[in-house]
């Protein structure tokens, strides 16, 4: 019994260590109040721009990925399928173009680092020096 | 759906940097389906139990097993030419004419900001909430749009289109205001089901406008369309009152609401053309992870008159999301054909399942 107990603990806190966490991240010079639910509506075309007019560009990743499902699932509300419903709704009648995809973190962070127009988002912890993170999730 | 190719022109125009990116999407749905039972319309010549799952398409279940009335495969190329202007194309192949390929969008659009969008071109008239994604399956949960709402014959339009996109506090605005008309040679519902004789259906200046507010849980839509009908059956022009045209105008009001797990969509439409014409839909869904089971029931009446055209569907059915781009969708429809000269196929049980996928 102890032991199965020490078993559901030890599963529980690795499906915590499994959700890592999401850090939000723009370039360094984008000096924008961005809120999370901003961030829902520029990752669901809602939104076009940042609050200061210039231009927002979201970065998504992978389908696959788990960050990918994290964020759609705490920052979107939203699961993979019904993201994807979403999106064919939109893609379908001309009204929108779902986000541009990388392909890692890595990725994620050289785009998000060289053009301040981007909004992506990687694994808590993996953002450097090179990008700001607004929000973590 | 999100694959890109980058075309890089580089070679054909190597004076020029300039490139367009082209993007290549899909749907498809393979979906089968017979007819349980059923009093198809004797005094019509229908004596088979008939289930008429989808009007403008005419997609006919009949008591043997078939595969063909309602799949379908689309394609759509979007070559994106910078500075906000692109053009679009969809071409789409439907079992229900025998896999023929046709043309069912073409438009060009400009983004001229961040809220004004302008398209001209072939489009599908945005009549209900599910009209101008119709064919895109995986996009709702039934197996298709309700039929007895979704009746109406002509459902594209060439013309102008400008589209909106705002917001308001928490509410996203998003509206169209589309003019244009639709000359259809051969209208397939009216020529192969109601009239039984080559017919010509005109719907000319055709001016409509929709307006969109969401917010978290809530979503609304209100639109209004005017026209004026036209019509040939067999070359004679059809005559309504002594007159060769009459106008129509058609109010619809969707609301869907969606509280986590549980959500509930419906729609309320009339078209007044000598007459009203009412429709109604509601739908209850519960989101149990990947499935989705819904309950659902729409109703045709026809107000005026003692006989006139009057219909309903009460349907249960699952969505799989089996695949991160593919759902598995299976469902049960009872239809109530309660109409003598109007009636369109009689009482019918039927169950349908199929595919759905996007690319």
């Amino acid at each position: 019994m102890k032991n199965l107990i020490v078993l559901m603990a030890l599963l529980l806190v690795s499906s915590f260590a499994a959700n890592a966490g999401v850090d939000v991240i723009v370039h360094p010079s984008n000096a924008n109040a961005i809120d999370a639910n901003t961030i829902k509506k520029i990752f669901t075309g809602k939104a076009k721009s940042f609050a200061d007019g210039s231009k927002a560009l979201p970065l998504t990743q992978g389908d696959s990925s788990a960050v990918t499902s994290e964020f759609n699932e705490k920052v979107l509300k939203k699961s993979s399928s019904q993201l994807k419903a979403y999106w064919s709704k939109l893609v379908f009648t001309g009204k929108g173009t779902p986000p541009k995809e990388a392909s890692s973190d890595a990725e994620v962070l050289s785009l998000v680092a060289n053009n301040p127009n981007l909004i992506g988002f990687v694994k808590q912890g993996s953002a450097d020096g090179s990008v700001k993170v607004i929000q973590s999730f | 759906m999100y694959r890109k190719v980058i075309l890089g022109c580089a070679l054909c125009f190597s004076a020029l940097p300039s490139y367009s990116e082209v993007h290549i999407s899909g749907f498809t749905s393979i979906n089968a389906g017979k007819v349980l039972s059923g009093s198809g319309v004797p005094h019509y010549g229908i004596n088979e139990a008939t289930f008429l799952a989808d009007y403008p398409i005419v997609s006919v279940y009949n008591e043997d097993v078939s595969f063909k009335p309602e799949s379908l495969f689309g394609l759509q190329v979007k070559a994106d030419l910078g500075e906000g202007l692109s053009a679009t194309a969809q071409i789409v192949s439907r079992g229900a004419n025998d896999f023929e390929t046709k043309f069912e969008w073409a438009y060009l659009s400009y983004e001229i900001n961040d809220t004004w969008t302008i398209q001209a071109g072939k489009k599908r008239l945005p009549l209900f909430y599910y009209s101008d994604f119709y064919d895109v399956g995986y996009a709702y949960i039934w197996m298709r749009a309700p039929a007895d709402n979704y009746t109406w014959q002509i459902f594209n339009y060439n013309g102008v289109n400008v589209l909106y996109s705002g917001d308001i506090g928490d509410w996203s605005l998003t509206g169209n205001i589309y003019y244009g008309r639709e000359d259809d040679k051969e209208n397939k519902l009216l020529s192969d089901f109601f009239f039984q004789e080559p017919t010509r259906e005109i719907w000319k200046d055709i001016l409509g406008g929709v307006l969109q507010g969401s917010n978290d849980w809530l979503e609304l839509r209100a639109t209004v369309m005017t026209y004026t009908n036209q019509r040939f059956r067999s070359g004679e022009p059809a005559l309504w009152n002594g007159k060769d045209e009459r106008d129509g105008t058609f109010y619809g009001f969707a609301a869907n609401a969606d509280f986590g797990d549980l959500f509930v969509l419906s729609e309320l439409n009339r078209l007044d053309l000598d007459g009203n014409l009412d429709t109604v839909m509601l739908t209850l869904g519960y989101r149990f992870d990947s499935l989705t089971p819904f309950i659902s029931y729409s109703a045709f009446e026809q107000k005026d008159g003692d006989d006139g055209e009057d219909h309903n569907t009460t349907s249960v059915g699952l969505r799989w999301d089996f695949h991160a781009s593919a759902a598995f969708k299976i469902q049960y429809d009872e239809v109530e054909d309660n109409s003598t000269s109007l009636a369109v196929a009689g009482d019918s049980k039927a169950i349908t399942i199929g595919i759905d996928m996007v690319f």
